[in-house]
């Protein structure tokens, strides 16, 4: 068991607010981690301050063994983790090939490449390509991402974020606004990841958290109540107290 | 088929548009309107600063209201060498030049370094303060220049004779106005391989969502002050041109309005689309000097017409045509 990411004591205020109060976690190497609480109880935040988007007002970041509570967005990609958003982001002109393809482009190196026209690169366009055979969507290649479903936009999304080769990812709540079969395909599309790509998943549909999360994190208020498997969780009178409440 | 159809479409616009510029001196002396000729080349060095601005607004989502300053910036470069040519060396020890294959590589080279600088500043900034700061500091040159007495302040700057090219006569307006339009045509082809390379890859990515662009590893910032910097160096040598066809340069070509031509052509042509800029120089320079002869006030009718294109026109003129 190998700690890939460790969080220490992170701390960020909004004004007035606390978003993460001295939270601290663990996300194994390997595992699916789910990241789970109310509204507003800084999930959101703790992915940011995890990928670099924010910083930390106190409070230290270690990945794969460094240190990267200074690094910015970039260098974190670089050293391995990369996020999804809320809010489905793509590309929305770009073909959905496009859009894996310009991940390779970035993964490549440098892109002060001025002349040869990036269209026929065969060497972004057939990883690109693969990758969205991996994710379901190899038939879906040439159209805009505009045009898709909602729920293979969110596809593509992590067809995006596993094409920068990340060992971590940390998808924020990828099965949002997706129905009842989308989510149950997202849901066998992570089953499918486990074991090969460690996730910190940030979800509010509790069926899938249950049902593909080897540990889970509670937050509440910005603070980490209680972490472990999900039979331990579901018993901790804390978290029921807290957030499970009625319905669990 | 309809993609087809659309790309045929496309390339007899492309096709045709050649032509016209090719046979319209031809044209001139056959309609007895030698002006149509001044026009044209007027058209072509809009086009060249259209362009490149095009590069940022429609490629890479930075609304720069400061593109006149790299125009003016271009101008004077060669107002300000063809000055020292003529009398004493700058500071007494830089001389001055009136070759073409001198000046204008250094027009676009100092254009291309100030909007390096101005970049750098600027690109901190997003949404309306970049908008703001772009056109601060295009307002910052033009009152150099109009305090810059040396160099005619207020008044501008005049020189006897255009920069010499080999093979052109000074004082053959046909001949610069193919010189103006070949330099379009190399402008064109040149921003057209440039934003399908993976440097324009980049910069669509940027426009179309720099959160998703950082999320996947990219910093956005050097790749905007590239760009920011190729437009500004586009901008110079459509300025150097300028300055050659008036044999005169003034405070006029850094003034926020030119601008906010530029702005115009482009959006009126059609953002993101390269060819569109072209369309959107040719309607406003035609559109001005007709309707300047009825009244100075041509931007009435300008106005309604860009309101109209851009309500219901996503792709500018250029978007119509298609």
């Amino acid at each position: 068991m190998t700690v890939l990411l460790e969080v220490r004591g992170l701390v960020r205020r909004f004004g007035g607010l606390i978003a993460a109060n001295n939270l601290s976690f663990d996300v194994v190497e390997g595992e699916l981690h789910a990241l789970i609480g109310p509204n507003g109880a800084g999930k959101s935040t703790a992915i940011g301050l995890i990928s670099g988007e924010q910083r930390p007002d106190a409070g230290r970041v270690r990945f794969d063994g460094a240190d990267v509570t200074a690094l910015p967005i970039a260098a974190r990609v670089k050293a391995g983790m990369t996020r999804s958003f809320q809010i489905t982001s793509v590309l929305p002109d770009f073909t959905a090939l496009e859009n894996v393809a310009l991940v390779y482009q970035v993964r490549a190196g440098h892109s002060f490449r001025f002349w040869r026209p990036a269209a026929g690169e065969r060497a972004l366009l057939e990883p690109a390509g693969a990758m969205l055979a991996r994710i379901g969507l190899g038939g879906r290649a040439d159209v805009p991402a505009r045009d898709l479903a909602h729920g293979e936009q969110r596809q593509l999304e992590l067809a995006m974020a596993l094409a920068t080769g990340a060992k971590l990812l940390l998808l924020d709540e990828p099965m949002a606004g997706l129905g009842t079969a989308e989510s149950q395909a997202m849901t066998d599309i992570l089953a499918g990841l486990k074991g090969h790509t460690t996730i910190l998943l940030v979800e509010h549909d509790m069926d899938a958290v249950f049902a593909l999360a080897d540990r889970i994190t509670v937050l509440v208020y910005g603070q980490a109540i209680a972490s472990g498997t999900p039979k331990a969780i579901r018993g901790d009178p804390a978290v029921r107290d807290a957030y499970l409440g009625e319905d669990a | 088929m309809a993609k087809g159809f659309a790309v045929r479409r496309e390339q007899v616009l492309g096709v045709a548009g050649l032509l016209l510029a090719l046979v319209l001196p031809n044209l001139a002396v056959a309609l007895g309107k030698p002006d149509l000729v001044t026009l044209g080349t007027q058209i072509a060095i809009y086009a060249i600063g259209a362009v490149s601005l095009d590069l940022l607004i429609g490629y890479t989502g930075l609304s720069s209201f400061g593109h006149a300053a790299f125009f003016g910036l271009g101008g004077y470069t060669v107002g300000i060498l063809a000055f020292h040519a003529a009398g004493e060396p700058m500071f007494g020890v830089i001389p001055g030049a009136t070759e073409a294959w001198i000046v204008w590589p250094l027009a676009i080279g100092v254009a291309g370094v100030a909007a390096l600088a101005i970049g750098a500043l600027s690109l901190r900034t997003e949404g309306v303060s970049f908008i703001m700061i772009t056109l601060a500091f295009a307002e910052m040159f033009f009152f150099l220049f109009v305090s810059l007495k040396t160099y005619g302040g207020d008044d501008g700057l005049g020189f006897r004779r255009r920069n010499g090219l080999p093979g052109v006569a000074p004082r053959d307006d046909v001949a610069f106005y193919y010189v103006c339009v070949a330099a379009l045509a190399a402008v064109l082809f040149g921003f057209s391989r440039l934003v399908g390379s993976r440097f324009g890859r980049v910069l669509q990515g940027i426009r179309q969502n720099p959160r998703r662009m950082g999320a996947i590893g990219l910093s956005t910032y050097p790749y905007k002050l590239a760009a920011f910097s190729i437009a500004g160096a586009g901008a110079g040598l459509a300025g150097a041109l300028h300055a050659n066809l008036l044999r005169f340069v003034s405070p006029d070509m850094l003034h926020w309005t030119m601008s906010g031509d530029f702005m115009i052509m482009v959006v009126l042509g059609g953002t993101g689309t390269l060819f569109g800029p072209v369309i959107g120089a040719a309607v406003m320079v035609l559109l001005q000097s007709w309707l300047a002869q009825w009244t100075e006030h041509w931007m009435i009718v300008m106005g309604p017409v860009l309101v109209l294109v851009v309500l219901f026109a996503r792709r500018g003129i250029l978007g119509l045509l298609r």
